[in-house]
């Protein structure tokens, strides 16, 4: 579904992805693990196609993001890092704009509307202005602007940053939820949740992955540690 | 095309949402409105001290270019510049819409608020052009007031447009009005000095060519429609908006 390769990301001099490749079947849940500044949220902005890789491919369903960035793109449900909405307007009618750029007709807006607010919990501040809500809440009309389109791919950039324990659990039941129905690549920083909600994982370290596999596959290769100890050891910050 | 109605219709709105559109209308409808005060006493003045084209009282006054100066600036300031700083043109660049599609529809709009801005003052037409009260035919020429509409409506695509065009290039709103303020300087300050210059010369045909005031003191709200001056606000018009579209291609190469 998801097909990465030999990607490259320069800023400028510096690499920020060097060589990534990776691929994601269909109706996997990958968690996406890496240290800050490792390239995870370049490779999911290249993929969304936000950027433009230096060199290399990237594919969703078959469809390149370079050259057939719209059919790309409409595959796609992206939720960028840390979120960021128009808080002046009501989260109904965010939502409302949000399905019209995302060419949807008139008829299944509204349905997809009413499924997403249902679906993320936020039907009770459909009408509350975007600025007013908590981040929890806001994460979630991000989350729910990503289902809009029903897109078979999911790219969740740290969607539980920021979050409170029981919303961080609320989330990670609606990820794996979701992961039923969409393929899904998220990144986070919480080791305890992909362990909990996905079925493989992608460890990447200065923009190059360091291991890639499923859970039990990752972590039989590392002498069975947990997955924060495999973690540490491949990115070197062992002793620290 | 629904991406774009889609964006039109949200970024028309925003106007009404915050208090920069009605404090724009506001200001700009003072300006207006005392002019056109000015105007109705010329027409009224007995003897020789009258005006022979009321639209020209109106329009063709520097005092009114330099207050408009500061209106396109501060519609398109928020336009590109607010969504690059607040972060959200991420998830509107990763929707499906093409880049074009979104310079459009956010130029569409502003353009569309422009023109909001415009109607009130139709209503000073009765007296402009002299309606009959029972009749509603004008008894004076109304070519006047309809290529002044007409130069008003280009010169402020213009405008907006070097000021979308700024908005994409940076950051923060404010520093967006100021440049396109300096930006669209250009083509009205160069009036102001016009009785200083030797009227056979080249800095003279150069400041009538790019100077707005000048072509509205002198062609539009006197009926004449200058091919010279609409091609200049289409050019710089469509040279703006393409430079908006590829300056947002640029940002993702970065």
């Amino acid at each position: 579904m998801i097909v990465v390769e030999n990607l490259f990301k320069y800023y400028g001099e510096y690499p920020a992805v060097r060589g990534v490749s990776f691929e994601v079947p269909k109706g996997r849940v990958v968690g996406f693990l890496g240290p800050n500044g490792a390239g995870k949220s370049t490779t999911m902005r290249i993929l969304a196609g936000y950027l433009t890789a230096t060199s290399g491919k990237a594919s969703i369903d078959g469809r390149d993001v370079f050259w057939d960035p719209i059919e790309a793109r409409r595959r796609i449900g992206y939720m960028p890092e840390s979120c960021p909405l128009y808080t002046d307007m009501k989260v109904s009618e965010y939502l409302k704009f949000r399905a019209g750029l995302k060419g949807l007709g008139w008829g299944t807006r509204r349905k997809r509307i009413e499924y997403v607010l249902e679906r993320c919990w936020l039907k009770d501040v459909r009408n509350q202005i975007i600025g007013t809500l908590s981040k929890g809440y806001r994460q979630r009309v991000g989350l729910a602007d990503s289902l809009l389109a029903d897109p078979p791919v999911l790219i969740l950039d740290e969607p539980t940053a920021g979050l409170d324990p029981t919303q961080i659990r609320e989330t990670r039941k609606l990820i794996r939820e979701l992961g039923q129905q969409h393929t899904m690549l998220l990144s986070t920083h919480i080791l305890s949740e992909v362990e909990a909600a996905c079925d493989s994982v992608i460890i990447i370290y200065q923009g190059q992955v360091a291991a890639e596999g499923s859970l039990a596959a990752v972590r039989e290769r590392y002498g069975n540690e947990n997955l924060e100890d495999i973690f540490v050891r491949l990115t070197g910050q062992e002793g620290i | 095309m629904r991406p774009t109605l889609a964006l039109i219709k949200r970024e028309f709105t925003a106007y009404f949402f915050s208090p920069i559109g009605f404090v724009t209308l506001a200001v700009f409808l003072l300006v207006t409105g005392r002019l056109f005060g000015v105007t109705m006493n010329l027409l009224t003045e007995p003897g020789p001290r009258g005006t022979e084209f009321p639209m020209q009282a109106l329009l063709g006054d520097e005092k009114f270019w330099l207050v408009f100066l500061f209106i396109p600036p501060l519609l398109t300031m928020r336009l590109l510049a607010e969504e690059r700083g607040s972060g959200t043109l991420e998830s509107l660049m990763t929707a499906p819409i093409r880049d074009w599609q979104v310079v459009a529809g956010k130029y569409i709009a502003c353009l569309m608020f422009y023109v909001v801005l415009w109607l009130p003052t139709l209503a000073y037409l009765p007296v402009l052009l002299d309606m009959d009260a029972t009749t509603w035919q004008p008894r004076i020429d109304y070519w006047p007031v309809v290529t002044s509409y007409l130069g008003a409506f280009l010169a402020g695509a213009m405008f907006l447009a070097i000021g979308l065009f700024v908005s994409s290039l940076v950051k923060s709103q404010l520093v967006a009005a100021m440049i396109a303020m300096l930006l669209s300087l250009v083509f009205v300050v160069a009036a102001f000095w016009r009785p200083d210059y030797d009227t056979g010369s080249l800095t003279t045909k150069l400041v009538n060519f790019i100077s707005v005031p000048e072509h509205f003191r002198r062609d539009f709200t006197r009926g004449i429609l200058d091919t010279r001056h609409i091609v200049l606000y289409a050019t710089v018009t469509l040279l703006c908006l393409f430079l908006t579209v590829r300056s947002l291609e640029a940002r993702r190469l970065r």
